[in-house]
């Protein structure tokens, strides 16, 4: 009986070897949980400009592609929500203005702010991205390359990109999204950090 | 704690202090007691909790209550369900309902109607085509849901009241 365990045992660590080295491979990559942000600061170490930019594209991904933005930024006209990218319920839809149908307006459920009772997050202006600024699904390479364009990022400059991330109050709700919900990674101040960063070391894409 | 003011049914509420994290329903049925206004699903997915809203400018929409707070209808006026009656005169769309037996345990009524006399009094603003009435009746009660399945019941209710005056509703 017992030496029928054997195989098994010898597989299950051989995959959990592997998957130590990936996660350890993973994290050496970032350099930071999947939950924080690298500072602009620890980056100095790549000396070539074009690879540290990019880098700092990269770590600025992780806010990018995290259920907090990407599920207003649908590759289709139905926003997501929650941290598993379900389908919006009820079934709303992006309508003319990203603002929803007439007969059931964003701003039908989502108030000023958020409403934790209700468990329905909020504020002052609530909308989806247009869909040329759509994420879901996309790289943070392709996400990159969308985002320098202002024909797919809203007709802003890489110098408002700085301020758009950096202080925009919808995007700074990704860091306070409300009960049940996680924030996104690091915090506005960070994100906005490696923005900069990014933009003033030339905006490459990884 | 928060300042609410708010008129329903064409009587003034408040000022009153409530708390920041009451809902509208909650309000409406455990402090005022008009539990016409129903918690169905507690995720504004049937509707049933949904009230009028009138704007100033004679427009009006329904708006869930189960999820919204009630400090957010602040200075607003509403209906709900036991404004529609006038001295204990039904509406012509309360007749309908029951003419046709479009509820059954009646918990999605106050919703639906709501939603349905928004219609009209869009219709009677913006009348429609006979040819596309169908349509519009479907797509203003899209989103109510009724577990009872009376969903044709209830469309052909609102319909009859609009066939019934034509000069009023159809283009």
């Amino acid at each position: 009986m017992r030496s029928g365990w054997r195989p098994f045992v010898l597989v299950l660590l051989s995959a959990l070897a592997s998957g130590a080295t990936v996660a350890v491979a993973a994290f050496a990559a970032s350099g930071t949980a999947t939950n924080s942000l690298a500072p602009v600061e620890s980056f100095a170490s790549i000396a070539d400009p074009a690879k540290r930019s990019a880098a700092y594209f990269t770590e600025l991904g992780k806010v990018l592609t995290n259920p907090r933005c990407t599920n207003c930024h649908p590759a289709g006209d139905r926003p997501r929500q929650g941290d598993d990218a379900h389908l919006h319920q009820p079934p709303v839809f992006r309508g003319v203005d990203g603002m929803g149908l007439p007969s059931m307006r964003c701003s039908t459920c989502h108030q000023a702010a958020n409403f934790d009772p209700g468990r329905v997050p909020g504020h002052t202006v609530w909308h989806l991205a247009p869909i040329e600024m759509a994420w879901e699904g996309k790289t943070v390479s392709q996400i990159c390359a969308q985002i320098k364009d202002p024909a797919r990022n809203g007709g802003r400059s890489l110098d408002d990109l700085i301020d758009h991330i950096g202080k925009d109050t919808l995007v700074g709700w990704a860091w306070a999204p409300g009960v049940g919900r996680t924030p996104a990674p690091g915090t506005q101040a960070e994100a906005g950090a490696l923005v900069e960063a990014w933009v003033k070391s030339g905006a490459a894409c990884p | 704690m928060t300042t609410l003011a708010l008129t329903i049914n064409g009587r003034a509420y408040g000022p009153t202090e409530i708390r920041d994290d009451l809902s509208m329903n909650d309000f409406l049925r455990e402090v005022l007691g008009l539990t016409g206004t129903k918690f169905g699903c507690g995720a504004a997915q049937c509707l049933a909790c949904a009230v009028i809203v009138d704007r100033e400018d004679g427009t009006s929409y329904t708006n869930p209550t189960c999820i919204v707070a009630a400090a957010n209808f602040n200075g607003k006026t509403i209906r709900t369900v036991e404004g529609h009656a006038q001295n204990g005169e039904l509406t012509a769309l309360q007749k309908g309902f029951i003419e046709h037996f479009s509820f059954q345990c009646g918990y999605c009524t106050p919703g639906f109607l709501n939603e349905s006399q928004v219609l009209l009094e869009r219709l009677a603003k913006t009348k429609v085509a006979r040819a596309d009435l169908e349509k519009t009746i479907a797509e203003a009660l899209d989103g109510h849901l009724c577990r009872c399945t009376g969903y044709v019941k209830y469309h052909q209710a609102v319909r009859d009241v609009v066939l019934a005056d034509p000069d009023r509703y159809l283009a």
